[in-house]
């Protein structure tokens, strides 16, 4: 025992003298480069007594990380180099592989500098300037590399970020204007005021020229007193000086308070710089328009918009064995009602049905098709012909199938097509003889089918940026309206005229993005209250990934965005239901039929001018959760898309199949409810 | 068990040590042939977004567990390339479908959690890590559209940060890493390819043309404005021997396992087989070589020592894909994808014997598929 012990303590006691610490030494540590610098590191490896270990290679790379693309330092491995791509902090890592297989790595900061400003340029987004306002300073700052950043009044997250990497001072030659904390600037005395702004030394100036407030008084002007929750009132302002003539340019703010009719709720509403204002909840609201110290305010009462009707489940085809994915629904060439529902993550199964009577879905055929995913299903407008797609396939060749369903109770598969569709297809569209089918999330391609059984190739459009992916594609009078997650909707000719476009020839000729990179879906919606046009643009989003011991949590919301002036596509409205996700929609006459995915079939009041928070607004109409106890998934609701259809809304769910849904011109029945009465 | 073990120390504590070190010896090979040995390994389903971990007791497989994988609960995002780390502690799995990229998920064997992702090319597929480098050298197959070359990640593990992407052939598949962990090697399946690639220098080092020049007309070629040509071989598969300068193709277009010499690099043999060999693995201790035959639904199993066809076995379902081999080289774990609503399958083959002896059923389209351990 006792040899064992000194055994023990002599191998311990070398094996601590044997051992040291190595670590890697570089001249990486504490370096600082400009951007576009390239640099040769050097590096090696050497134990704790200072003497060198032997690398086969020392490999280096840029770690990812919160604020890095890992492409921030790149990499000329043949000559083993370096290059600064952004300015910041980014780790690179360097792995030293020795002779022994043995692997150790050092992470070391490399610090890039900003590129030095180089010019900054001053203006006043406002031609005049009045005692008693805020002076909306635009500051456009351009860097060695000719990179220009520009920041307004209104983006002031976009200039804290800024100010808080450099050296800024913003300065006036007089009192006749106050700067706080935040470097707002107020005009507070007539006269001349010149502002100096100086970025890390780089300075420019702007005169400013303060007049007396001209304005004696103000009318705020507006023929409406009492709104609904959700009315968009246009309020215009005249400004009159002292003699009563009326003065022109006068920059007038808006702003508005208010009090909600319930006392448990608080008032909320937006109000917009041409005096547009909604309120989204009941109450009794002032809204104000204001120059200096001179002001005008009017009350608007608020009611409630009192648009709920009863929404009731009509009929159910229930699908138990298996994931349902999209539908259609359509006018057979025997005038009958039919439908087709794709199938997920099952055996490439499409279900036809018989829908002419609502309350009695018919399961009436089915085709099979080489797919463990039939993720969309469209059929053409004459009733004549559906296209599956298909994901999944055993030969991975995927691609789209072909189905004569002229008549329905018997269809037939016509042509498999897989041409450049390898990569799956996961949704398509029929319009005019032709086929968009996406292909493989990237793009999508434009096949002629005039001669189903011998499909032709004839278009092709991506966006063309690196990194480009789609999600869907929709047709509507000749234009092709692509959901491409970051890089948001793109309108492109396929047809129309308006870019001179054709299937052979998609030309684009529109684009709307927006931050969270999540848009999934468009529908183009005209207004039949405004006559205004809109992209309603819907996000996809699941927060937590695959639940798989439960109910899927969805987040993502509808963005309506003003497309009217197509040059200028601007974002006015949105319809989120809070903790729920918005999947695919239908909308007509105004009204909005969405899938909620866990929130249920909502139906949606879209009539009037759009703008705000419209769940806010009370502009629901109804809802109905579309899960069921005979479901493949019992009572788990996930509806997937709703089609509003001769009257009644068809939807599908992914665990339930489909279904079909009625809005009653009744008011809901409340007498179940738990109300409180006076 | 603890009884027993307390038995067998006890014994060992009063022995004298010559007596101790060959008690020991005979005990552990007692031991081996009386316990049971468990072998545990993952499968990954391409159309149900799961991964199964399985576990062998020598005579019948089980499913333990069915891991939900990916980030779309609604869209199949096609889990296809895995593998495990040389610790065993991690599993690596790709999903070839993203927006547009796919990803490189970590999860611990621990409890199969998933740790930190990255996102590599089109359609990440198979993988396999250095153990010198620690680094994923993972083919971005990429079998969409235009037949473009594609390329090799290089995935730190430690970071799970892709250091570069490496260009190759069209459609590359079959990344395997040789014994040393100094050489990384993967087919391009439609130009018909052999790339190996310096696991430390990062660049391809050695290009083969893997085409039967013999067998070709090139009049009736068109190889004019530079048009990618597209492979009669059709190489899926790669795999270098453990002991010996040779590599293993699987022509899956020419229905032919090709030998390469790795010293000479050249083909030294073109081995005719039956339908669309898909997969290759070679048992650790060399003796063994297993090809899936994708087309006819058969495992072809091969004795290396002599070079000849010892056994086709008809595997339980159609479209076999993967095979995973145990450390022991007893067992070969085959994954079948099936077609359809069919769920995917693992057969598993007794190598001596030579017989399928077990299958278990597992998501659909079982195609990946990584052997992790064997235990007591």
């Amino acid at each position: 025992m006792k040899k064992t012990l000194l055994t023990t303590f002599i191998f311990f006691f070398f094996g601590i003298a044997l051992s040291q610490d190595k670590t890697i030494i570089s001249d990486l540590e504490n370096l600082t480069l400009d951007v576009g610098e390239v640099f040769m590191p050097t590096s090696k490896v050497v134990n704790s007594d200072g003497s060198n270990v032997d690398c086969l290679r020392i490999i280096y790379y840029n770690k990812k990380g919160v604020f890095s693309s890992a492409k921030s330092i790149t990499f000329d491995r043949t000559n083993g180099t370096l290059k600064a791509n952004d300015p910041g902090n980014h780790d690179v890592v360097a792995v030293c592989i020795d002779s022994n297989g043995k692997r150790l790595t050092r992470t070391f900061n490399i610090s890039v500098n900003y590129p030095k400003i180089k010019e900054v340029k001053l203006s006043v987004a406002q031609n005049e300037l009045y005692v008693g306002n805020y002076v909306p300073l635009v500051y456009e700052i351009t860097d060695e590399l000719n990179k220009k950043r520009t920041i307004d009044y209104w983006n002031y997250d976009k200039a804290y970020k800024y100010f808080s990497k450099v050296d800024v001072s913003i300065r006036s030659n007089n009192e006749k204007v106050r700067i706080d904390s935040s470097n707002n600037i107020l005009a507070i005395q007539e006269g001349n005021s010149t502002i100096t702004a100086t970025f890390d030394g780089v300075s420019d100036k702007i005169e400013l020229k303060i007049k007396k407030n001209p304005v004696n008084r103000l009318d705020l002007i507006s023929n409406i007193s009492n709104v609904k929750t959700g009315d968009v009132i246009q309020f215009k302002t005249n400004a009159f000086d002292k003699k009563g003539s009326t003065l022109k340019g006068i920059p007038i703010e808006y702003s508005f308070t208010g009090k909600s009719f319930d006392k448990s709720n608080s008032a909320s509403g937006l109000i917009l710089e041409d005096g547009r204002f909604v309120g989204d909840v009941p109450g009794k609201y002032i809204v104000s328009a204001s120059i200096g110290n001179i002001t005008s305010s009017k009350i608007i009462n608020v009611f409630p918009r009192n648009v709920e009707r009863e929404v009731n489940n009509v009929g159910k085809g229930i699908v138990n064995d298996k994931h349902t994915s999209d539908f259609w629904v359509f006018e057979g060439t025997d005038g009958g009602d039919y439908a087709v529902t794709g199938t997920w993550g099952a055996d490439g199964t499409a279900y036809f049905w018989d829908v002419s009577n609502p309350s009695n879905l018919r399961k009436i055929d089915s085709v099979q098709v080489d797919a463990r995913t039939v993720n969309d299903v469209k059929v053409s407008k004459d009733g004549k012909i559906c296209v599956i797609s298909r994901e999944g396939a055993s030969n991975r060749k995927n691609g789209m199938i072909i189905i004569d369903v002229s008549n329905p109770r018997n269809v037939k598969i016509i042509a498999e097509y897989t041409k450049n569709l390898t990569g799956g297809v996961h949704n398509v569209f029929i319009d005019n003889n032709h086929v968009y089918a996406l292909s493989n999330g990237e793009k999508y391609y434009i096949i002629n089918i005039e001669d189903p059984a011998n499909p032709k190739q004839v278009g092709m459009f991506e966006v063309g940026k690196e990194g480009q992916s789609i999600h869907d594609v929709w047709i509507e009078d000749g234009i092709a309206y692509s959901s491409n997650w970051r890089d948001g909707v793109y309108l492109v000719d396929v047809g129309n005229g308006i870019a001179g476009g054709s299937p052979s020839n998609p030309v684009s000729f529109g684009n709307y993005s927006y931050d969270s990179g999540a848009h999934h879906a468009t529908f183009p919606y005209k207004s039949k209250s405004t006559g205004k046009f809109y992209t309603v643009l819907g996000d996809e989003i699941f927060p937590k990934g695959v639940n798989p011991n439960g109910t899927n949590e969805t987040a993502g919301f509808l963005h309506f965005v003003d497309f009217t002036d197509l040059k200028n596509p601007v974002e006015v409205a949105k319809y989120e239901l809070p903790t729920h996700g918005s999947h695919n929609y239908w909308i007509e006459d105004d009204i909005l039929y969405v899938a909620m995915y866990t929130g249920g079939l909502r139906i949606v009041d879209l009539s009037g001018d759009l703008l705000g928070d419209l769940y806010k607004q009370g502009r629901e109409i109804g809802y109905l959760l579309t899960g069921n106890p005979n479901g493949y998934i019992p009572n788990d609701t996930m509806v997937w898309g709703a089609q509003l259809y001769k009257g009644h809304v068809f939807y599908s769910d992914f665990n339930s199949g489909l279904g079909a849904a009625k809005v009653s011109s009744n008011k809901p029945d409340n007498s179940k409810a738990n109300t409180y009465i006076e | 068990m603890k009884k027993f073990y307390f038995f067998l120390s006890t014994i060992q504590y009063c022995l004298p040590i010559k007596c101790k070190i060959i008690f020991s010896f005979f005990l552990l090979l007692t031991i081996n042939g009386l316990v049971a040995q468990n072998y545990y390994l993952y499968v990954a389903s391409e159309s149900d977004d799961t991964v199964s971990l399985l576990k062998f007791d020598g005579n019948k497989i089980n499913e333990e567990k069915r891991i939900d994988v990916g980030f779309y609960p609604t869209e199949i995002e096609g889990p296809h390339g895995i593998t495990v780390g040389p610790n065993g502690k991690f599993w690596y799995l790709t999903l070839a479908h993203g927006n547009p990229y796919g990803k490189i998920i970590k999860y611990s064997t621990k409890d199969n959690t998933a740790i930190d992702q990255t996102t590599l090319g089109l359609f990440p597929a198979s993988m396999q890590i250095s153990k010198i480098t620690g680094f994923i050298y993972c083919v971005n197959f990429n079998l969409h559209g235009d037949m473009k070359p594609s390329s090799v990640s290089v995935i730190d593990t430690e970071t799970m940060t892709e250091i570069t992407k490496i260009k190759t052939g069209s459609m590359p598949h079959g990344s395997r890493i040789s014994k040393d962990g100094l050489k990384q090697y993967s087919v391009a399946m439609m130009s018909g390819e052999l790339f190996e690639i310096d696991a430390l220098s990062l660049n391809v080092s050695r290009k083969l043309d893997l085409e039967n020049h013999s067998l070709m007309d090139h009049s009736k070629m068109d190889m004019s404005n530079n048009k990618m040509k597209h492979s009669s071989v059709k190489p899926t598969w790669v795999i270098p021997h453990p002991n010996k300068p040779l590599a293993y193709v699987a022509g899956n277009g020419s229905n032919e396992i090709i030998e390469i010499n790795l010293n000479k690099w050249e083909i030294t043999k073109r081995i005719k087989i039956e339908k669309n060999p898909y997969n290759v693995e070679i048992s650790p201790n060399g003796n063994f070589m297993v090809a899936t035959l994708k087309g006819n639904g058969k495992t072809a199993i091969w004795d290396l020592s002599t070079g000849n066809l010892i056994k086709l076995i008809k595997n339980s379902t159609s479209v076999p894909h993967g095979v995973a081999i145990s450390s022991d080289s007893k067992y070969a774990f085959v994954s079948v994808e099936g077609k359809g609503g069919e769920p995917g399958i693992v057969d598993v083959i007794d190598l001596n014997k030579l017989l399928l002896i077990d299958k278990v059923e597992v998501g659909k389209q079982a195609g990946g598929i990584a052997f992790w351990k064997k235990e007591i």
